[in-house]
């Protein structure tokens, strides 16, 4: 007889543990006995499993049994939490059946998680030993336990959505309301068309979307021709422009635009005396959205296009020009029809952003009313239609998945740009000269504007009051970041202070999961064969399309009651970081990975090492520069989120962001603005810090990427 | 009943609709160097990868040193290999290379690199161990990639066209090194190549692959001189395919009738009829008298160490080529020759529906 | 207030812990602790948060939210809540509250101190909810624009409509904001509901911005991103503190009122502290941190000096609030939809 293997008999003893010696229920406070001793005898059946799973490894292996095991035991954790919450049964229809309200339970807590842990784990080494993922019992289970967190982290909370979205506010089963509220006239009216009334929220973010689309497009496209094809000296300011919009809060361009735009705004308030015209609210509702994300979403469309452009072998043009076609006949019949997959893509991903943004329009939009902000006042507003609030969320989502799947399916077979790294000779054909001209002519402005925004938010917080009273002050810094000597020593009394440090505790508590789960997720997709790969790939990169006021509804929906009871805590925003900034690690991760030869991994494979130790000892070391990406990305991205967390934020847990915007929002500029500026510098500290610390580390002659285009990879969703 | 290296039992390999093997049972015996031959896209690098266990079966069982591994990964089976690209890796030195997959397998590290240093010297490489593999020439990183491989002493050992990055004097060098070497240590030795000549200088035995499947299985020697198919005549060597009539068989013989000819052949299971004739370039011996078929020189080129010719034979659309020794007294354009045909090099082959590569 | 200490604790905890980030939140709290709601200007809350920390030691988790935020997260958290106090912000969200029963009914031993009208708030809620100060509705206008248009200062409601006004008034939206929902109400019961949507109507046509939060047209008037805004006196007072030109008015008509209020929350984790706190709240040193954070409503403890910026409640003619009519959800409701068909959704 074989000696049992050790794998599943150490998950099956911590799974014993987690039902004798774990508290069962409860995370924090308020813990409860393990589940064998609650005296919960709906609880008992899930020792079954386990001894179940003893039997399938002991003596004659038998994977199927350990298979159907474990996999009941999940199936049972996840049943009796669904169907038994703290007021009783979860369904009327049980209710109906048994008589009564039934028994009581609160949230699950540590021990239940322990037990799923280990039962997922011991169905990885089942349908390992059946030869899933080749047999390989580590990346069966680094699989499981990643879709298992998807599942729970990403698909519960937006089933949450969609099942509120047929209840109304009492939480009965009202699905003509669902229907009324989703035909409503306020989200699908077009009687802007004739002129009389505003037109439905969806057309309004649509419409916005669509021109801020294109826009940043054509921006990003002339930046990027102008870069590629010119000889104007672009590369540090590039540089310069592809950080800014990751270190920029994203709804501080839109008050730095109210300072400069605004009715008492600088220009405006100088103009004004110089020539008397008349101040006007111009600035707020859509001009003033799209300026500001035109504004912070340019630089994304900008490293694209210049993967894009640089994509285009430069031997064709040159080809074309021995042709005898002239360079404006060769970019209007080469160039360009190879790189309109690109500028689609482009396109696509400005919608996204546009769509999912709201910070600015919360900010700037004044009248003008966008699905993420009205969703936002469903929720918090005086009505408090919950239902609404969903509805809305699924019409957002619907538009931002549609966009998502056209830009992966549609696009990702149309692009010709796919040469994988391989040098071309030749030189670029330069610009024909209207083109350059019409070039020039929208990138000055527009890059005098954008230092005029950035030099506002920099010392907008640092005068009494920008336009009116231009004399230096303090009194904003010293309100936000004073430090006083007490009783008891030096102590931060300013008003930042708390929601600075618990934002910079919970980002960086956030980033090891979120660059981990990203690497892992890219190492499976990229190096791992399993069924279903496709769908996995796509549902790991999909949380990129749901916008952050829909994930933060969700999460309330999903998480305030049992059985995962997680709001209030601060673990529910290192989460919803995590989830978020997911593909970013996985985008990095991916493209890491595909300049890594895989005979690498085979050769440790045959060695004898197993997929842990080879991922460990031979991927890991080379995949630095990801993780370096993955990890500041992950954190920059935390500092910077606002509209996930702004449902989620607590007393204990404010945050940063949430903090500005509700002073932003109350029309405390001065505050909100000197506080923007120091994220803003502090994350420009940690950036050159980590480049310090990793440009001293480079590992072997391995050519790294060269850093303008690792933000592209990392931000560019296809 | 002897137990074989590796045996393959009715394997068969899918990518969802491609198949890339189809049904395939052999054995390897135990010390032997077995060469898989094919071209590209044949199938050999799947069933080669199909042994190491980075591939999977779809069907059928797969078995080393008689034990089962079909269900078992890379790591569980005791194989090593030796890749096309070497796959050192590139953050690690020589000796960490070598050592890699000793410490893997929980061998302490002073005898893990005593074992690495002896297998370093064994390959010629000894007081390499602290470079980087980047610092080394292509024939080196070739022979790290060896001792990384054998270190651990495997029960198969596998190479995937281990010298197609090397130029063409080091190739013949580094494949009698390794032909050496498994004899020296007994290796059982699976090696896939598309080079025939490369296989035809080290393999014990050769088994040809096309479309999925194995053509022929077989010596050197057994294929070279017997090839039972058009594909194979023409893949291993160069061949004249000609058409021919098969007149009777009796026995394992068969009469064929090549113009004025009259030749008594092994019939390989080609039945009367129209049939194809595989006939080497060395086994066309040229003179000038008219007792074989008459035929006449229409190029002929000087290749220092031997001649070739091309010739038109009356009644034959198609041009042989010939090899001649006598570089003496060559023949030149336009002289008539007579053809006859040596003991070996002339294969009768069945008629094959379609015209393979 | 954090002290650096502390941060230094926290911050190097952080780098132990990373791995285990759960159990980082996870600390017991061996502390006494209070979780706070507060609805009220951010300095307003912080100040009472730290007086009462400072005061008795219990560590008070404080977030501001507008009064319709809070009323939502608490509605949200009736099956599990996290708040424990809810302080501050318009009377109308805690009646509501009261009305579905997510707060607690506590009656204070400083109940019967109190002035009349945040006694008829306890009354009405059955001492759900009390009323803490008394803040009256008005205008703001910008001083220097109305200078340099040479324009008389408006007076009234009925000055807003004239259409020299048109594009220069901003107020903020009812649905979102409970200083906009007192507006309309007064409206309402000022000129009964037919005539109040009337002049609703006329004044959209004067509207440059419904603003989301209550307090922002009194600072946007300030800074002169209007001419006028409509907003609680308080608020406008305590902008016109900042050294902004902008001048309060009280509306020769007659106006509304809010009752600032508390309540306790249904199932508080720290009852006995909320209490406690509920106490203190009402006593007059906890009242008198209004006025040196920039608030100048009316305290609701009669003891308590009335700060002399606070506007002055003799010279402005308060209307009859029925806060029972007004604060129903029904009623709420009906004149939310009505006014945002009918006027928000009208056209210029």
């Amino acid at each position: 007889m074989q000696r049992p293997p050790r794998f599943p008999l150490i998950w099956v003893a911590i799974g014993a543990a987690a039902l004798l010696a774990v508290p069962w229920y409860g995370l924090d406070d308020r813990l409860s006995a393990p589940a064998l001793f609650a005296g919960v005898p709906w609880l008992w059946p899930l020792a079954l499993p386990l001894l179940l799973s003893l039997c399938a490894v002991f003596g004659r292996p038998r994977p199927h049994l350990l298979i159907a095991a474990s996999a009941g035991g999940l199936l049972w954790l996840v049943l009796q939490g669904l169907l038994i919450i703290h007021r009783g049964w979860t369904y009327a229809w049980l209710i109906e059946l048994t008589g009564g309200s039934g028994p009581t339970q609160p949230a699950m807590g540590w021990g239940a998680a322990v037990y799923a842990l280990a039962c997922v784990l011991l169905l990885a080494y089942g349908l390992a030993c059946r030869g899933f993922c080749k047999g390989d019992v580590f990346v069966a289970a680094t699989l499981l336990v990643v879709v298992g967190l998807i599942a729970l982290f990403v698909f519960y909370p937006v089933l949450c959505i969609l099942a509120s979205a047929v209840r109304d506010n009492e939480g009965g089963f009202a699905p003509e309301q669902f229907l009324a509220k989703l035909l409503s006239p306020s989200i699908w009216s077009l009687a802007c068309l004739t002129g009389a009334h505003g037109c439905g929220v969806a057309w309004n973010t649509v419409a916005v979307a669509a021109l801020v689309g294109v826009l940043t497009t054509l921006l990003g496209l002339a930046f990027a021709l102008v870069a590629l094809r010119t000889h104007m000296p672009m590369k540090p300011l590039l540089r310069a422009l592809s950080i800014l919009p990751i270190i920029t809060p994203p709804f501080v361009i839109g008050l730095a635009l109210i300072l400069l735009f605004g009715r008492a705004g600088m220009i405006t308030m100088w103009i004004g005396n110089l020539f008397d015209i008349p101040r006007s609210r111009w600035i707020y509702g859509v001009p003033g959205i799209t300026i500001a994300q035109v504004l912070a979403f340019t630089p994304i469309a900008m490293l694209v296009l210049l993967g894009v452009l640089q994509g285009v072998a430069p031997s064709l043009e040159e080809a074309s020009q021995t042709l005898r076609a002239s360079r404006w006949y060769t970019f209007r019949s080469v160039t360009w029809p190879l790189i309109r997959p690109g500028l689609a893509n482009s396109f696509l991903i400005g919608f996204i952003e546009s769509m999912a943004d709201f910070a600015n329009p919360l900010v700037i939009g004044g009248n003008f009313n966008v699905l993420s902000t009205d969703i936002f006042f469903a929720v918090v507003g005086a009505s408090h239609d919950q239902g609404r609030a969903a509805v809305l969320a699924i019409v957002l989502l619907a538009f931002t998945l549609t966009a998502f799947v056209a830009q992966r399916f549609w696009l990702g077979r149309r692009s010709y740009a796919t040469v994988g790294g391989k040098g071309h000779a030749g030189i670029p054909a330069p610009l024909p000269g209207g083109l350059r001209i019409a070039c020039y002519g929208v990138i000055v402005p527009w890059l005098l504007l954008t230092i005029a925004v950035y030099g506002m938010i920099l010392i907008g917080g640092f005068v009494v009051s920008v336009g009116r009273d231009n004399t230096p002050t303090l009194e904003y810094f010293w309100t936000a970041f004073s430090i006083e000597k007490g009783v008891g020593g030096w102590f931060l009394s300013g008003s930042a202070w708390n929601s600075f440090i618990v934002t910079i505790e919970i980002a960086l508590i956030a980033m090891p999961f979120t660059a981990a789960l990203g690497i892992l997720t890219a190492w499976l997709l990229d190096r791992q064969q399993f069924p279903g790969r496709r769908t996995f790939e796509f549902l790991a990169m999909m949380s990129f399309a749901i916008p952050g006021t829909v994930i933060g509804v969700a999460y309330i929906l999903a998480f305030n009651v049992p059985p995962v009871s997680l709001t209030g805590t601060g673990t529910i925003i290192a989460i919803s970081f995590a989830f978020r900034n997911m593909p970013v690690g996985i985008r990095a991760g991916l493209a890491n990975l595909s300049q890594i030869d895989r005979s690498l991994d085979e050769a440790s494979l045959t060695l004898g090492a197993r997929s842990f130790r080879t991922l460990r000892r031979v991927l890991l070391p080379m995949l630095r520069p990801a993780v370096v990406t993955a990890l500041v990305y992950s954190f920059v991205r935390a500092v910077t989120a606002v509209s996930a967390v702004i449902f989620l934020v607590t007393g204990r847990y404010n945050l940063a962001t949430v903090y500005i915007v509700g002073r932003a929002d109350v029309g405390e500029y001065g505050i909100a603005i000197v506080y923007s500026a120091m994220l803003v510098l502090f994350m420009m500290l940690v950036l050159l810090l980590i480049q310090l610390f990793v440009g001293e580390r480079r590992i072997g002659r391995r050519v790294d990427v060269p850093p303008i285009d690792a933000p592209a990879t990392a931000l560019a969703p296809a | 009943m002897t137990i074989r290296a590796v045996e393959f039992r009715a394997v068969s390999k899918r990518y969802g609709a491609v198949t890339a093997l189809e049904t395939i049972s052999l054995a390897i015996d135990r010390g032997t160097l077995v060469t898989l031959l094919g071209p590209s896209g044949c199938g050999k690098t799947t069933m080669l990868r199909l042994i190491a266990g980075l591939e999977q079966a779809s069907t059928g069982q797969i078995m080393v040193e008689g034990k089962d591994v079909t269900l078992l990964s890379a790591t569980e089976r005791d194989v090593s290999m030796v890749f096309q690209s070497y796959a050192l890796f590139p953050h690690m030195t020589v000796l960490e290379n070598v050592c890699y997959g000793l410490r893997a397998s929980g061998i302490r590290k002073s005898r893990a690199v005593e074992l690495a240093q002896a297998k370093l010297s064994l390959v010629g490489l000894s007081g390499y161990g602290a470079r980087l593999p980047s610092e080394l020439s292509g024939g080196q990183q070739q022979r790290v990639a060896v001792a990384r491989a054998i270190v651990l002493e495997p029960k198969v050992l596998l190479f995937d066209e281990p010298l197609s990055n090397l130029d063409a004097k080091l190739r013949r060098h580094v494949r009698e090194e390794i032909h050496e070497l498994q004899r020296s240590l007994s290796l059982t030795v699976i090696y896939v190549t598309h080079d025939q000549q490369e296989a035809l200088a080290i393999s014990d035995r050769i088994i040809v692959m096309s479309m999925a499947r194995v053509a022929q299985d077989g010596t050197p020697r057994g294929l070279y001189e017997q090839p039972n198919s058009h594909f194979v005549a023409d893949f291993i060597g160069d061949a004249n395919i000609v058409p021919v009539v098969i007149e009777g068989r009796q026995n394992e013989l068969a009469s064929v009738r090549l113009g004025p000819l009259q030749l008594t052949l092994p019939h390989h299971g080609a039945v009367a009829g129209p049939a194809e004739l595989s006939i080497r370039p060395q086994a066309v011996l040229l003179s000038r008298g008219t007792s074989g078929l008459s035929g006449r020189v229409e190029r002929a080129a000087y290749l220092g160490s031997h001649m070739e010719y091309w010739i038109t034979i009356a009644g034959l659309d198609k041009e042989l080529f010939v090899i001649a020794q006598d570089v003496m007294a060559p023949l030149g354009v336009g002289d008539e020759v007579s053809l006859t045909f040596g003991r070996t090099g002339v294969a009768l082959v069945p008629r094959e529906h379609l015209e393979l590569g | 207030m954090v002290s650096l200490h502390r941060i230094g604790r926290r911050l190097g905890g952080v780098g132990v812990a990373i791995g285990l980030s759960a159990v980082a939140f996870a600390h017991a709290q061996a502390q006494r602790q209070l979780v706070m709601y507060c609805s009220v200007d951010e300095k307003w809350c912080r100040a009472m948060a730290n007086t009462y920390q400072k005061e008795t030691g219990v560590q008070v988790d404080m977030t501001r939210m507008s009064a319709g935020e809070t009323y939502a997260r608490v509605r949200a958290e009736k099956e599990n809540p996290h708040g424990d106090i809810w302080w501050g912000g318009t009377g109308d969200p805690h009646l509501q509250a009261a009305d579905e029963g997510v707060t607690e009914a506590y009656q204070s031993p400083m109940l019967p101190k109190l002035r009349d009208w945040a006694q008829r708030q306890a009354e009405r809620s059955h001492n759900r909810t009390v009323g803490i100060y008394l803040g009256a509705l008005g205008f703001g206008y910008n001083t220097e624009d109305i200078k340099k248009r040479k324009m008389t200062p408006p007076a009234c409601w009925a000055d807003l409509i004239k259409p020299e006004y048109k594009g220069e008034v901003q107020m903020a939206d009812p649905n979102s904001s409970g200083t906009a929902w007192t507006m309309l109400a007064t409206m309402v019961q000022l000129m009964g509901e037919d005539k109040g949507f009337d002049y609703l109507k006329a004044l959209h046509k004067n509207i440059n911005e419904y603003t989301k939060a209550g307090a922002a047209p009194a600072l946007a008037a300030g800074q002169g991103e209007t001419l006028v805004g409509i907003a609680f006196q308080h608020d406008v007072i305590d902008v016109a503190k900042h050294n902004k030109p902008v001048a309060v008015v009280s509306p020769c008509e007659g106006t509304g009122y809010e009752i600032g209020s508390m309540s306790l929350i249904k199932g508080a984790k720290h009852l006995d502290e909320a209490k406690q706190f509920y106490d203190w709240a009402l006593s007059v040193p906890a009242q008198s941190i209004a006025a040196p954070n920039g608030s100048y409503q009316i305290p609701s403890n009669p003891e308590t000096p009335v700060p002399p910026e606070a506007p002055d409640l003799s010279k402005i003619k308060l209307i009859e609030y029925d806060f029972a009519k007004y604060g129903s959800s029904a009623t709420r409701k009906r004149l939310l939809d009505k006014w945002t068909t009918e006027v928000k959704n009208a056209p210029k």
